[in-house]
């Protein structure tokens, strides 16, 4: 697989645009996409699930978004369904909430359970795992 | 019989001017910035990785991973303190503990450098090797998720998680203790081998499981001391390298003494005060890589350390500026580490140290006092550095210690403005004995912490145990089982609508039964937690410095103290009371408003013409906790013993039962920051109120507020308490200092456990928040333990600005300046 400068640049485009969105899903396909492909043709990032095996439910409060990412031999799936035994399930109340929690430059994990914003069901560790690989995402983003 | 020989108490002529060494170390510790060490985390999980046995006993486990890492544990000399040793190996470092909650820095691994409020420093390899090779093994492993795991996600488990009913501290923590030094200091740590070799080998040919347990504690013994001994061989070692290799005569003197210091302590016995204090302070050192560097707390210095001080000065080996020198280093040592902090909490609860407490003054185990030249010199020490650890606190017996220890002890909290802390030794030592202790053993209490009780090297009370959200429970009272910030998920017990009860009585029933059912969920979380520790996190090497565990075989995590307790503390204690003032007053006793209508403009968060009407009548027409108001002195009785009662009748997992306690660190100002707006007229997201302390403006007079505290005490508030009382400073301290002193014993003889100052007025403080460059060492009490005010965030500076402040000239309490007031 490969992708183009040019494809690349339109990815971090489309992560930009959602950020302002307000519809999650948007967000959060485009988060889940980009970072399928950066594993893909970044090796340094690749580092990050070499030997990871890890199941993620996201899902929004009114039922409308179920998205899953499947860690596993190195590579990473992006699923939009239910998944069967996730490690940890992150449910969030809107976009912005979820913006707050994954990727916010004042990333606010623990202020958003606080107020309820996101439940989460499993894990911890995995959650601040997939904190650190979205933040890395963001400063790998091209400055303006 | 006194044990005062100073000419002057004050030690006045003392000072930073002519104690260099110490001016130097002050200076650095408040230029330093944290930095994260992964050295503990390394090495232990390396242990578990390469070399760990799973056959082994838990005990034996534990004791060889904490071995493997003192022996490899980099002995570190930052700067010119006399004493060796370090608990990280950076000068101000926040040590990580994968155990519990390290793996919340994670997401910030790549930002933490850059982050706005208290930086902690982390090399980018140590960011690296963190997320590669440390995180990823522990990632079911800690104590959370070996919980989740062995007991199945229980309900317990998601209430904690979600973060606004109760805290289950054993997530991060027990530590939490005060160890016994005295036999180290008269045996070394050769000594107290050679007692569990003798033990082990006694218990060699017999075959029953008990003796086998009880073996495998006494090898464990052995192990982990080795490993201190491990590390203060060399510390010598790096100490006489220090010294062959320096061109300055000064600092090849130091450092030979550092090693010759190191070369017999703490494996053999001190033979003097330097030797004593270094023990001790290498021995901290060595508790810390076993255990979370949370309230691990010295205990009576001045009463540990007498003898060997009392020994030195008699045959000319010491003065008082030297003694006043190593127990300055030795306080600057106790405070080279923080706890590690993730951004996010940082936010709502940060600003706090590790709170490790040294307790002074009070009385002896004969009851006689105890006070001695080394309490005052402790005072000094404690007076010139002004730092925020370690947690200075001062024991007063109004009976036998001397009205002059009472005016030096108030001078010092004047003139550092905030430390140290006062305790009630009449009423402490009576709620220890409540709790089975002997007198003997209760008079020997120490502070832990911010404020809990224990018998010095006796007692291991988890005394952080459970943080329970009072107001969580209120909630769930008023509103049938659910709470507004949990939205339509039923939480707790569906109750009756309060609308349709007849009376307070009905309520208080519906209350104590969504308390009762949360309690009950908190108290079965820390039983599973505790069950985890046992397998994964016994402390044999902390059980060396105890009593119990060395005569019956036992680790501390199975019972082995001498006594045994679980912690829990409250929040919202004041706000409670006032919501239950305030319904019973104007529901059920003026009939003033409907509980429906009061629901519904609690929900609406009083807005509107009416609703800010409602408001203000609750606000300032209900009786009010911290006056003479009969309903409010019920309300809070019956709180303070209902909650007793509830936790006394449960035992736990190591046999003691559950002490409450009222201390918040700075919770009541995050929990409060996220819940609604209460019946007391609380506006949604004021902070709640500290510790044991009256709502903010709610007590005007400070003798009504200090005697409607003081009556909870004793018997019903085992775990102690944190009351904070600000005064407005005046010109004439010493007139100042002599009333102070004066509504100390007042308080006290009225039953008050413990009270903590801040000497500050709203304007001061107005402008510390205005301007923090101008307050750089600002020091604060927040509830139970000391803090850099510029350190804190936004909400608990509010609540440090807001809380009352009384003038002690007339005993009233000073109008918060209107709004532009300077």
């Amino acid at each position: 697989m490969f992708f183009s400068p040019k494809a690349q640049e339109n990815l971090w485009k489309e992560i930009e645009n959602s950020l302002t969105s307000e519809f999650v899903e948007e967000f959060l396909q485009a988060l889940l996409n980009l970072m399928k492909i950066m594993f893909v043709i970044n090796h340094e990032y690749r580092e990050n699930i070499k030997k990871f095996d890890g199941r993620y439910q996201f899902c929004s409060e009114d039922g409308k978004v179920t998205m899953a990412a499947v860690f596993s031999d190195g590579r990473m799936k992006v699923l939009e369904k239910m998944i069967d035994h996730p490690h940890i399930t992150i449910t969030f109340r809107d976009g912005q909430t979820l913006l707050n929690f994954m990727i916010s430059p004042r990333q606010d994990i623990l202020g958003s359970m606080l107020r309820h914003d996101v439940r989460t069901k499993g894990n911890l560790n995995y959650l601040y795992k997939f904190g650190y690989m979205a933040k890395k995402l963001q400063l790998m983003m091209p400055q303006p | 019989m006194t044990n005062i020989t100073l000419d002057n108490i004050t030690l006045k002529d003392y000072t930073l001017e002519n104690l260099p060494r110490l001016k130097e170390l002050r200076s650095l510790s408040f230029a330093r910035r944290t930095e994260i060490c992964i050295e503990r985390a390394r090495f232990v999980t390396r242990y578990l990785l390469y070399h760990d046995n799973p056959a082994d006993s838990a005990e034996v486990r534990q004791a060889k991973k904490t071995r493997h890492f003192l022996h490899r544990k980099r002995p570190v000399f930052h700067d010119r303190n006399l004493l060796a040793g370090s608990t990280t190996s950076k000068a101000l470092g926040a040590p990580l503990f994968p155990e519990f909650f390290a793996l919340t820095l994670w997401p910030e691994l790549d930002t933490v450098n850059d982050r706005k409020k208290n930086i902690q420093k982390l090399e980018p390899e140590d960011a690296q090797e963190l997320n590669l090779k440390i995180f990823p093994y522990w990632m079911d492993k800690n104590v959370l998720e070996l919980t989740r795991e062995r007991f199945n996600d229980p309900e317990c488990l998601s209430l904690f998680e979600s973060l606004v009913f109760f805290i289950a501290a054993k997530a991060g923590c027990i530590s939490h203790a005060v160890p016994a030094y005295v036999p180290m200091l008269e045996h070394g740590l050769s000594g107290l081998m050679a007692m569990a070799a003798e033990q082990e080998e006694a218990l060699a040919n017999e075959e029953s499981r008990e003796a086998k347990e009880k073996a495998d504690f006494y090898k464990a013994v052995q192990i982990s001391l080795q490993g201190i001994m491990d590390y203060a061989g060399h510390l010598a070692e790096e100490a006489e390298f220090l010294a062959q290799v320096t061109d300055d005569p000064e600092v090849r003197k130091e450092c030979s003494e550092m090693a010759q210091v190191c070369r017999l302590v703490p494996a053999e016995p001190a033979t003097t005060f330097r030797e004593a204090v270094n023990a001790i302070w290498i021995c901290q050192v060595g508790i810390h890589a076993e255990n979370i560097n949370m309230a691990m707390s010295p205990g009576r210095l001045d009463q540990i350390l007498y003898p060997y001080y009392q020994r030195d000065i008699e045959a000319g080996r010491l003065d008082i500026g030297r003694a006043i020198e190593l127990i300055g280093c030795l306080w600057l040592k106790i405070a080279d580490n923080v706890t590690m902090v993730p951004e996010a909490s940082e936010e709502m609860f940060g600003g706090a140290g590790t709170v490790p407490a040294i307790t002074l003054g009070g009385v002896d185990e004969n009851g006689e006092d105890a006070v001695n030249d080394l309490t005052y010199i402790m005072l000094r020490v404690t007076e010139l550095l002004g730092i925020r650890d370690p947690n200075v606190n001062a024991r007063y017996d109004y009976e036998n210690n001397s009205p002059e220890y009472c005016r030096r002890v108030s001078e010092v909290i004047l003139n550092t403005k905030s430390v140290p802390a006062f305790f009630n030794d009449k009423a402490n030592i009576t709620t220890l004995q409540g709790q089975g202790e002997t007198i003997e053993h209760a008079r020997d209490y120490a502070v832990i912490g911010c404020v809990e009780l224990a018998s010095s090297g006796r007692d291991y009370p988890a005394s952080s145990s459970i943080m329970m959200n009072l107001v969580a429970p209120l909630e769930m009272a008023l509103f049938r089982g659910k709470r507004p910030i949990t939205g339509d998920e039923q939480i707790g017990p569906e109750t009756p609508d309060p609308a349709d009860l007849n009376s307070f009585e009905e309520f208080w029933e519906v209350f104590k039964t969504q308390l009762d059912w949360l309690i009950e969920k908190a108290i079965e979380l820390n039983e599973y937690m505790g069950a985890v520790h046992q397998e994964m996190m016994p402390s044999p090497l902390l059980s060396a410095f105890f009593e119990g565990p060395m005569e019956k075989g036992k680790d501390l995590i199975f019972g082995g103290a001498r006594y045994n307790s679980s912690g829990a503390t409250h929040i919202g204690f004041a706000d409670v009371v006032d919501s239950l003032n305030a319904i019973e007053q104007a529901v059920f006793v003026d009939r003033k408003y409907g509980f429906a209508e009061l629901l519904e403009m609690v929900k609406n968060d009083f807005k509107g013409e009416e609703g800010e009407k409602m408001r203000l009548y609750l606000k300032n027409r209900a009786p009010k906790y911290g006056t003479e108001a009969p309903i409010a002195r019920k309300n809070a009785a019956n709180v303070v013993r209902h909650l007793f009662e509830l936790y006394q009748s449960h035992t736990n997992y190591r046999g003691g039962p559950y002490r409450p306690s009222y201390w918040t660190m700075t919770n009541h100002a995050g929990l409060g920051g996220i819940t609604g707006a209460l019946p007391n007229g609380r506006k949604a997201r004021q902070v709640f109120s500290s510790g044991m302390t009256p709502v903010s403006g709610a007590a005007p007079e400070l003798t009504a507020c200090l005697n409607a505290v003081a009556e909870l005490g004793g018997e019903y508030v085992p775990g102690c308490w944190a009351l904070n009382i600000k005064y407005t400073p005046e010109d004439d301290q010493q007139q100042m200092s002599q009333r102070f002193a004066q509504t100390i014993e007042a308080y006290f003889r009225a039953g008050g456990q413990q009270v903590q100052f801040n000497i500050m007025t709203y304007e001061m403080l107005l402008d510390a928040k205005k301007h923090p460059g101008k307050y750089p060492e600002l020091m604060v009490r927040v509830s139970g333990y000391s803090a850099y005010f510029k350190d804190l965030n936004e909400m608990m500076k509010d609540e440090l600005i807001t809380r009352t402040q009384y003038n002690l000239t007339n005993g009233m309490a000073v109008p918060f300046p209107e709004e532009g007031g300077k």
